[in-house]
């Protein structure tokens, strides 16, 4: 058994150490909302934070994440509150079928952190999520809009 | 997106070829018509229910994959019903025939840029009658004429006196009326929400990590099973050590599925690690293994073949015997993989009596009728549901996963979600077909072209999932080479039948995926052969085509449009143009590109699209970055291979898909020439790769008639 702290809430975990962290929080703890797009992070659909930096976690062994602050998706929001980079993301809609979103508010939120006020060749070299969909300009947009906002919450 | 119950709503959709006209019945169901309870949602037709509280939920026919349907429609009853969108909460359609009415032909999918135009009418016909029936329902309780009520978003309002009364209230009161059989529509001049951009139902719960995908059901007791069919298609499984892995952590079974084997466990992870130690043997191939590169020689050989005959105007082989000069090309496109970013995935719950399945879907008549067949349980007993789904894009109205998940959950007596790996969905995937196309043009001595010969040589999904007879065109091949707009006097295309057991489906734009790219070059291969600029050119032959010549005149001009490249810039760039219609609508690109590494690098494409009529300004918008991102991906990086009669790649690091940093800046026009409505989600799609390829020309000198791109070295040609 190990212990993992996700979104300020201690969970006790029964999982073999060299397990994805991306299937123990979404199969054992049942937070859904971190994707699995490839397994081999090309892809970024997994991206979530240990302790504040982005991580893939698709490849990411659930033993290395004891003791650490995880964050996911589901726990960006604050006292009812969306992050900004959650806000930038509906004002101008930015998911058409959403399933790599998580990961895009994800480290679009660590970008933010490292640099406020990000140029356009500061989110190229940051986001390297993929969409299928397409909504990589919404996304630089939203990026954009919540770093005029004050991007951090 | 659940659809809890298969009902009797019994709403009767009386289709005749010219229009439609709605007829609403009254619900025969006596429990829902004499509801005791006010809380109980009151069934107002067969998309709408209304709740005591104003609460609105709208049954959707048609799924939510991106292109916006849960927007869309919910906008056109909205509109017509003068409610409040917010009020709607959106669940898919049960199946019932109710919700087959596209095309008249007794259909239901979501596919073909079909969900809005075919829908236009009957959805506001629904909300012009629902409020109709809300506001005779408020005349009989205020005792006054309806001729004295109006309503304002939400609310039947009487003027005279001021008495309000919220549609919630009259929902009830409402249900037992008789809808009209020919409501009056809204004057357009006065729609609220049509025409506007409408902010999405459903951005809150994709940006806060709640939206429920298939991969995402939860179902008590549920097991986790991964599977892998044999690589080379065709074959089997002749052997598996189901012993090797079934003391593994988690493991429960090792099953056969049809061509395949899945392993069953207590979570993905532990199904797919014992999958991935699970010693296999495949059945040899009977025949010797295809590979896309000898499978492409084979089709380029047959491109002299006289063909069927899918289009004939005028006199080609006169037009060709007395013409000075003769152009031709041959253009070859690969196999393409859809690589949704949420790969196929399906939980089903199968009992003796009861058939509950959770499947992203596509078309769930076709999903529903495949677990009747599996489990034997009657086609009214199965629920289907339809999350939202990561990506279709045509690869999930087939029934394949579907298929395998039935069966584990009938064997094991147990639910079962199947997940399928990236691999395994990359390389058992529907793919956009390989096709090689022949261009001839024939020019007279007044550098006139006056005639246009096609040949397409492949096999498509439509002659492969309903069957074609030897003689017959397959149009999911030739659409987008036939019914050019372009005035020139002679024109054949032509269609050659190559079979090859590569599974083939259902892409993006589909035929206009590669006839847009193939055509588009070779108009503007046409205009250099006479020397004249490929726009002016264009202009010349679209003369008596008005939307189109509009569409040219709006995109050239947004983008400034300059024939010749600019070389005053940093980087030299070019503008290439292309313009084409899919689906009922009709779009003009205009890349602005430059050469960087050897290959394009697009930095712009300014976009003008003529749908007919628009319904959400802002989803048009998002499906024309959506469509130009998909036709850019193809145009510039993807490739399926095939090697030994399997898919060679399997991953994104092998089968790149556009990357953000390639994504171009774009711009969107949108003009509503009044023409019939048409589709958005994939009518972006088929220029993009023609107007690249068309400034490339103009940079290099190199005509692209292979893609993806990255096959070509590229350099920037001097002055």
């Amino acid at each position: 058994m190990m212990k993992l702290n996700i979104n300020d809430t201690d969970y006790q975990v029964d999982a073999e150490p060299d397990t994805p962290l991306l299937w123990v929080i979404r199969d054992n703890v049942g937070l859904t909302g971190t994707k699995y797009g490839c397994g081999i992070a090309q892809c970024g659909a997994c991206t979530l934070h240990l302790d504040g930096k982005p991580i893939r976690s698709c490849t990411f062994p659930v033993s290395a994440a004891e003791g650490k602050k995880i964050t996911t998706i589901e726990g960006l929001a604050k006292n009812g509150s969306f992050h900004p980079v959650q806000q930038a993301w509906q004002e101008i809609d930015v998911p058409q079928c959403g399933y790599c979103q998580s990961g895009q508010i994800m480290a679009a939120v660590a970008l933010l952190e490292a640099k406020p006020n990000p140029s356009d060749a500061d989110i190229n070299s940051a986001m390297s999520n993929l969409c299928r969909c397409g909504s990589y300009l919404r996304i630089k947009q939203a990026i954009k809009s919540a770093a005029n906002n004050g991007g951090q919450s | 997106m659940t659809t809890k119950h298969s009902t009797s709503r019994r709403q009767f959709l009386k289709g005749s070829s010219a229009s439609l006209t709605l007829a609403f019945v009254l619900p025969l169901n006596p429990r829902l018509a004499q509801a005791k309870s006010l809380k109980r949602p009151a069934t107002l037709n067969a998309f709408l229910t209304l709740e005591n509280n104003g609460k609105i939920t709208y049954y959707n026919p048609f799924v939510e994959m991106g292109q916006g349907t849960y927007t869309s429609l919910p906008m056109l009853i909205a509109e017509e019903m003068d409610a409040d969108i917010k009020d709607f909460s959106i669940e898919q359609a049960p199946v019932g025939k109710d919700y087959n009415y596209m095309y008249g032909r007794g259909l239901r999918f979501t596919g073909g840029s079909s969900s809005v135009r075919t829908s236009y009418d009957i959805m506001r016909q629904a909300g012009a009658a629902t409020r109709s029936m809300l506001l005779e329902a408020a005349s009989k309780i205020l005792k006054v004429s309806v001729t004295e009520l109006s309503t304002e978003p939400g609310v039947v309002v009487h003027k005279k006196t001021g008495k309000r009364i919220a549609y919630g209230k009259l929902a009830h009161h409402a249900a037992k009326l008789t809808p009209p059989n020919n409501p009056k529509l809204k004057d357009p001049a006065n729609f609220r929400y049509i025409g506007k951009p409408v902010k999405r139902t459903d951005t809150r719960v994709k940006t806060n990590g709640t939206a429920e995908f298939g991969i995402d059901i939860k179902v008590p007791g549920m097991l986790y099973a991964t599977v892998k069919k044999s690589p080379v298609f065709g074959t089997g499984v002749e052997s598996f050590d189901a012993k090797a892995v079934l003391d593994m952590a988690g493991v429960v079974a090792v099953e056969r599925v049809p061509q395949g084997v899945a392993v069953v466990a207590d979570s993905f992870w532990h199904a797919k690690k014992a999958l991935d130690q699970l010693p296999i043997t495949f059945e040899e191939p009977k025949s010797s293994p295809i590979s896309s590169k000898q499978l492409a020689q084979d089709m380029r050989a047959r491109l002299d073949e006289a063909g069927i005959n899918a289009e004939d105007k005028g006199d080609i082989k006169q037009a060709f015997k007395t013409s000075t000069n003769q152009l031709e090309a041959i253009y070859e496109v690969p196999f393409l993989a859809h690589n949704t970013m949420e790969p196929m995935n399906c939980t089903a719950h199968v009992t003796d009596t009861k058939c509950e399945l959770w499947a992203p879907n596509q078309g769930v008549d076709r999903f529903a009728e495949t677990a009747a067949k599996i489990t034997g349980i009657p086609l009214e007993k199965i629920i289907i549901h339809t999350p939202y789904l990561g990506g279709g894009f045509g690869r999930r109205g087939i029934p394949d996963y579907a298929e395998q998940a039935l069966i584990l959950s009938k064997r094991l007596g147990k639910p079962v979600k199947l997940i399928w790996t990236r691999e395994e969905d990359t390389q058992q995937d529907f793919y956009r077909p390989m096709t090689l196309i022949k261009h001839r043009a024939a020019i007279n001595k007044s550098a006139k072209v006056t005639a246009w010969h096609s040949t397409c040589a492949g096999e498509g999904p439509g002659g492969r999932f309903f069957g074609v007879k030897p003689d017959q065109v397959d149009n999911s091949v030739v659409e987008g080479a036939t019914k050019q707009p372009y005035a020139i006097a002679n024109k054949r295309v032509d269609y050659i039948w190559h079979q090859h057991p590569i599974p083939i489906g259902y892409w993006r734009s589909v035929g206009h995926s590669y006839n847009g790219f193939v055509t588009e070059s070779f108009i503007d291969e046409m205009a250099h052969a006479v020397g004249t600029d490929p726009v002016a050119f264009r202009r010349e032959l679209l003369a008596e085509a008005p939307r189109f010549l509009n569409l040219l005149n709006r995109v050239t001009e947004m983008a400034d449009y300059k024939a010749d490249v600019i070389r005053d810039a940093d980087a030299p760039y070019a503008f290439g143009f292309a313009i084409h219609e899919s689906f009922g609508s009709i779009v003009a690109q205009v890349a602005k590109v430059s050469i960087a590494n050897n290959q394009p690098k697009v930095h712009k494409v300014w976009c003008a699209v003529d749908c007919g009529t628009m319904v959400n300004p802002d989803t048009i918008e998002a499906q024309m970055q959506s469509g130009i991102s998909t036709g850019l991906s193809q145009a510039l990086v993807e490739e399926l291979t095939i090697d030994g009669g399997k898919a060679v790649e399997a991953n994104f690091h092998d089968y790149p898909i556009l990357r953000p940093h390639m994504m171009p800046e774009v711009e969107v026009s949108i003009i509503e020439s009044g023409a019939k409505i048409g589709g958005i989600g994939e009518p972006g799609t088929p220029p993009i790769a023609g107007a690249v390829a068309n400034a490339v020309f103009k940079l290099t000198g190199t005509r692209v008639r292979r893609l993806p791109m990255k096959h070509y070295k590229l350099e920037l040609a001097a002055s």
